[in-house]
């Protein structure tokens, strides 16, 4: 296990967790982080090999409904709750640049 | 009427049918309370007086036609900010759904409305439940009532706070590692977290949905049976909820409790804690004896890896929790759109002005453990020893009916005392992390009750882990501990 992250791989998650950050936040996080995995490290020491991971919190397996008509919900998406919409549509920026 | 500082849920519902007061009346003096009060402590982030005052209308109503009520019927109830209530804000204490109204009522809310409680507003919290002192608000903090200059703890310290200071008569919270029952210890009240899939998470602002679990604060145990059995059970909403057909989680009957034996894991028992709370734990321990209950060392061997466990596995979910808060569906801050940006520009402007600094540093540590390269170091291994941890549960449970632990290492502590170092803030929920772990129901008590503490004493819990779906097991022990305490 790589016990830090450098600048250059803070820069790449905070790109995919689409976060801006400013250089003050950069350092205080590459600080944080570094700590915080370190202390991770004892786990290495655990032999866990023959381990079955736990995926989840539930034992429950293939959980269904019945299939019929559900409360209706707008569409499904709280479409009032939008702070730009038209017609009760969601309206978005453009996806890409001009 | 009786004073607001002795109601209990209990004691409200006799007045209410006894017609010793009505629940408008209740209602509103609360509320008259709350304006005075909460102006230093800080328990609620808003307040929907004019809907409450008509849920209580209805509910004397119902008493004036000689209806038979709920017991929850009028029962004033302060709500955790992450729990959607319909036509109320519901912010999860983050600036990204500052203006955020729920449009739909949770799962639990649903359940609560047909019992007709009362609900008076919405509580302050860790921003989407991440901390343990609700310092990580991005409103405003809270106050310990029992000394102003302590945090409640978190991250559900607005509803443990308002029960305390008797702004509502119970409460519900969240709790993914500790959330309720670390700020129940802190204010003295009592708090449960209940099994995995007992209660829906539906319309719960979602943290770690493999360890979220909404659950009631209350002035005694009884009081939080009461909630605990109005929210549980199975929701269509939610596909990890079922039913559980609890039978006496009241009046438990103390042959039943008395034949329990409770382990005392010998890893939550060693140095480091402060001493005031081993000391009270031990009481407790020694009350409980009086009671005819058997005591039993136990060893839980991978306790001490449930901190790193948990601080992967959660970060892990709410990266991907928290991947739909993004200014364009919800919520917006305004000053960060422009008409020029893509879609692309306004994410990372919303999200780099709505996520508070530990919000952010959850959803980077996440992402990172969930990345290509690290998935098998980190998320894989802790997700193999989280099952070790439950193994060891497990195999307790072959020997005892319900595990005593503390609640936390020390009693509430300075307001920010630890908000520069995360993880000493993160060792806070040493104690309570485990029982998410495994999914298993916990229960945190005071070790005496309010009335009792000495002057500039802080309260101190003590906590009881029972098996799946045996919250009558902690919920019957800590009735009778308090009927002696």
């Amino acid at each position: 296990m790589a016990s830090a992250i450098n600048k250059r791989e803070l820069e790449h998650l905070a790109k995919l967790a689409r976060i801006e950050l400013d250089p003050a936040e950069e350092e205080k996080l590459l600080k944080d982080l570094g700590e915080i995995l370190d202390y991770f490290k004892e786990l290495q020491a655990l032999d866990t090999a023959s381990v079955v991971p736990m995926t989840g919190g539930t034992d429950l397996k293939n959980v269904f409904r019945e299939d019929d008509e559900r409360e209706n919900t707008d569409r499904g998406a709280g479409t009032d709750a939008f702070p730009e919409k038209r017609d009760g549509f969601l309206k978005v920026p453009p996806v890409f640049e001009n | 009427m009786e004073p607001l500082h002795d109601l209990t849920i209990k004691k409200f519902h006799e007045g209410l049918i006894n017609k010793k007061f009505s629940a408008l009346e209740v209602a509103q003096a609360t509320f008259a309370y709350i304006k005075e009060k909460d102006k230093e402590i800080g328990a609620y982030l808003s307040l929907s007086e004019e809907s409450a005052l008509h849920e209580a209308e209805a509910v004397d109503l119902a008493i004036a036609k000689n209806e038979e009520v709920a017991e929850l019927a009028g029962v004033p109830m302060a709500i955790k900010d992450a729990i959607l209530v319909k036509d109320q804000p519901a912010t999860a204490a983050s600036k990204i759904l500052e203006h955020y109204t729920a449009s739909y009522d949770a799962g639990v809310i649903k359940k609560l409305r047909e019992a007709h409680a009362v609900f008076l507003g919405k509580t302050n919290m860790d921003e989407f439940a991440m901390g343990s002192s609700t310092e990580n608000s991005a409103f405003k903090i809270t106050r310990n009532p029992h000394d102003l200059t302590r945090v409640p703890g978190g991250s559900s310290g607005g509803s443990a706070a308002a029960v305390a200071a008797h702004l509502a008569v119970a409460a519900l919270g969240s709790d993914t590692g500790g959330s309720i029952r670390e700020p129940a210890a802190f204010c003295g009240v009592v708090g449960l977290k209940p099994t995995y899939g007992a209660v829906s998470r539906s319309g719960l602002i979602a943290m770690a949905s493999s360890l979220d679990q909404i659950g009631p604060f209350a002035k005694t145990v009884e009081d939080a049976a009461i909630v605990f059995r109005a929210i549980a059970g199975h929701d269509p909403l939610d596909a990890t909820s079922q039913d559980s057909f609890y039978k006496d989680l009241t009046a438990p009957v103390l042959e039943n409790i008395r034949s329990l034996k409770v382990g005392l894991p010998e890893e939550y028992f060693v140095g480091g804690t402060d001493p005031a709370v081993t000391a009270e734990v031990e009481s407790a321990i020694k009350k409980l004896t009086s009671l005819g209950i058997t005591f039993k060392k136990i060893s839980f061997p991978h306790t001490k890896y449930a901190l790193s466990t948990y601080y992967i596995v959660m970060p892990a979910e709410v990266s991907s929790n928290l991947a739909r808060l993004d200014g364009i569906r919800y919520s917006r801050i305004a000053g960060r759109h422009e008409d020029a940006m893509t879609l692309q520009d306004l994410y990372f402007a919303q999200k780099g002005a709505g996520f508070g600094p530990e919000t952010k540093r959850r959803v980077i540590l996440g992402t990172f453990v969930l990345s290509s390269g690290y998935y098998d170091a980190y998320y894989e291994k802790a997700q193999k020893v989280r099952a070790l941890i439950k193994a060891d549960f497990d195999a307790a449970f072959k020997e005892v009916d319900v595990v005593l632990a503390p609640v936390t290492p020390t009693p509430a502590f300075k307001i920010g005392e630890k908000t520069s170092d995360p993880l000493s803030m993160y060792l806070s929920d040493i104690f309570t992390i485990p029982a998410n772990l495994a999914g298993l129901p916990a229960v945190s008590i005071p070790t005496k009750p309010a009335a009792a503490l000495a002057p500039k004493e802080l309260p101190v819990g003590f906590q009881l882990i029972g098996k799946k779906w045996r919250e009558a097991d902690i919920l019957g022990i800590g009735q009778f501990y308090e009927k002696i305490g």
